[in-house]
């Protein structure tokens, strides 16, 4: 079975344009990681709702990254422009119940050469200084 | 006449949200409040019943819509989008591609034949089964018109050795031996899957299928649990040498075992045979350029059963492989051309993916298939491969109730049984067997090519 890392629970939304293999440049991640990372690959980031980051969080994440391309790359146009708007909005709802902005992120990569998902998801993780949330002095449970 | 078999089937939902072959995207922002937004006017109500599986964070959006493009088409401000999806296109691999996996989906959960409505729009031909037709030139016949006619059409197939003729004494007295057959009532029996994650559901769920179908489950002997051995009729037993903790009581309670070839297979067939003459015994040969040598060795040798296996793409072993079709025909040929092909049962597996897989199968000269992955992907499998690198299983399989699963493999081969009737009723058949080699009821299209382009001196 996969190794498992203590620490915090990663949910990692990404817009699959990124990284056309995707679900195989991940699996290095899902085996170092284990239960601790979670894959959402989504067609467009725009297409994220701040229901999506809310519920990560909700359903065990300590942290939920949201990965786009650069602004002006959208297939879809705006999808990132929007995705933007949405992590902003799902910020502030989290900072209502008292949860720090930072535990959700956005990260728009300009992408001139392809670049493998794993590459991205180190990076933006390599800069985490978040603990596992405590809910009630509870923490959500992952499998140990 | 038997009584007609018939499997039952009744839709038997997903655990996760199925992964379709497009997407939604539907922008908020720019919306410009119409009195009557499209999305209301869907028919099928995909957005006031919209939901989120928090497991995968999938959305109901795309599982229930419908590609009608009614929203599309009339958002007078162009917010909502169709794309591939992506992850849909990550499915499987180049043999195994989104579209069957997706369709054996459909299959394990409605147990209906997969129908696009839409006409066949693959290319023509290509590699593996898809360098085969089948003939349906007599699918015009409306008597024997597949699930609906009035004639009855059988799946059953004999698995084991037969006689070629009865030898009586002077007195009358039968002096041929005559030896066990077992009847299943439709040619497909389950194999050892190429890889899993941790499978004893997985193996209950198989067995509950296999029994209710009628059918076998290969199992390794070290697999064998306590539990498992009131499915003892319905299991093969792959075992490698003599298990010597086991007593000869439970070989007699077994009606099939599976041996390697090797050294040892006519000594192991002998040894087992003594303590259960009524026992089939199956020797599994990896296929290769061999193949056919070995088959007729071991034919002659008085070897019942043979299940020629190659890999979970249909290709055999060694240089230059042969794909699983093409070596089935050359053996089927050469033991046809030595007189000893309705001796021996030979049955085939490896990369059967659909029904008209099976079929074609048999048409090369196979009497029977296994099957493997269709299995676990009945189950919702993804074929991605990740339990046989250790990573944790997207789907959870390691967790159904297996007799969900049951149910589900139930359902999916109620799905290739009536395909294989339908095949049966457009070649104008009225039983499988007879299908076996009928390399007549098909075409090949190398063989096509060569005989079209011969004539204007182009061979490829
Ligand atoms: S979905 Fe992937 S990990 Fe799960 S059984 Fe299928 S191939 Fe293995």
């Amino acid at each position: 079975m996969a190794q498992q890392k203590k620490g915090p629970v990663f949910a990692i939304f990404f817009c699959q344009q990124l990284d056309a293999r995707q679900d195989i440049n991940r699996r290095c991640l899902e085996k170092e990681f284990g239960s601790h990372i979670r894959f959402f690959p989504i067609p467009c980031s725009g297409r994220i709702e701040p229901l999506h980051l809310l519920k990560a969080i909700e359903s065990g994440a300590d942290m939920a990254y949201l990965l786009t391309c650069g602004e002006g790359d959208c297939r879809y146009g705006e999808g990132n422009i929007r995705a933007k708007k949405r992590v902003n909005y799902a910020q502030g709802l989290i900072e209502e119940i008292g949860l720090e902005r930072k535990r959700i992120v956005l990260i728009s990569k300009k992408i001139d050469a392809p670049v493998s998902i794993d590459i991205l998801v180190r990076e933006a993780i390599a800069g985490n200084d978040m603990l596992p949330i405590q809910w009630n002095g509870h923490n959500l449970q992952v499998d140990d | 006449m038997p009584g007609r078999y018939h499997i039952h089937t009744k839709v038997v939902p997903n655990r996760f949200p199925a992964i379709t072959r497009s997407g939604v995207i539907a922008w908020e922002e720019g919306c410009l409040k119409c009195a009557r937004c499209v999305k209301k006017d869907c028919v099928y109500k995909v957005y006031e019943k919209r939901g989120l599986d928090t497991r995968q964070m999938l959305d109901s959006l795309d599982s229930m819509c419908k590609d009608c493009f009614r929203c599309v088409q009339n958002c007078p401000n162009r917010l909502i989008h169709k794309g591939i999806n992506p992850v849909y296109r990550a499915l499987g691999d180049s043999y195994w591609t989104p579209e069957i996996i997706s369709s054996l989906w459909f299959q394990a959960e409605t147990g209906r034949i997969p129908v696009s409505g839409g006409g066949y729009g693959g290319p023509f031909s290509g590699k593996g089964f898809d360098a085969m037709w089948t003939d349906m030139s007599e699918i015009v016949r409306p008597t024997r018109d597949g699930i609906h006619g009035r004639e009855y059409i059988s799946t059953t197939v004999d698995i084991g050795r037969k006689l070629m003729a009865l030898e009586f004494a002077p007195d009358g007295g039968l002096i041929s031996q005559i030896p066990p057959l077992i009847e299943i009532p439709l040619p497909i029996m389950f194999d050892i899957l190429p890889w899993s994650p941790p499978d004893d559901k997985i193996i209950k769920a198989f067995l509950h299928g296999a029994r209710s179908l009628g059918t076998f489950v290969c199992i390794e002997e070290s697999y064998l649990q306590h539990d498992m051995e009131e499915f003892l009729s319905h299991i093969i037993l792959l075992i490698e040498g003599i298990p010597h903790h086991r007593d000869k009581g439970f070989f007699q309670m077994l009606r099939m075992v599976e041996i390697p070839d090797s050294g040892e297979t006519k000594a192991l067939q002998e040894w087992l045979k003594e303590i259960n003459s009524e026992l089939i015994v199956m020797v599994k040969l990896p296929l290769s350029a061999e193949a056919p040598e070995r088959v007729f060795q071991l034919a002659t040798d008085g070897v019942e059963v043979i299940h020629l296996v190659a890999d979970e793409y249909g290709m055999e072993w060694g240089g230059n492989p042969f794909f699983i079709a093409d070596r089935m025909k050359d053996i089927h040929l050469f033991l046809v051309e030595k007189g000893i092909r309705d001796q021996v049962t030979l049955i085939g597996g490896g990369g059967i993916a659909m029904a008209e897989h099976m079929a074609k199968l048999i048409i090369c000269g196979a009497d029977a298939v296994t099957i493997d992955i269709p299995l676990l992907v009945a189950m919702e499998c993804r074929v991605c491969r990740r339990c046989k690198e250790g990573i944790p299983c997207p789907v959870e399989l390691e967790g159904i109730d297996p007799l969900w699963g049951a149910m589900r493999i139930t359902n999916l081969i109620g799905g290739w049984h009536n395909q294989l009737l339908e095949i049966l009723g457009a070649v104008g058949m009225r039983e499988v067997r007879r299908l076996r080699g009928e390399m007549g009821r098909s075409m090949f299209f190398e063989e096509l090519e060569q005989e079209f382009f011969a004539t204007m001196g182009n061979s490829r």
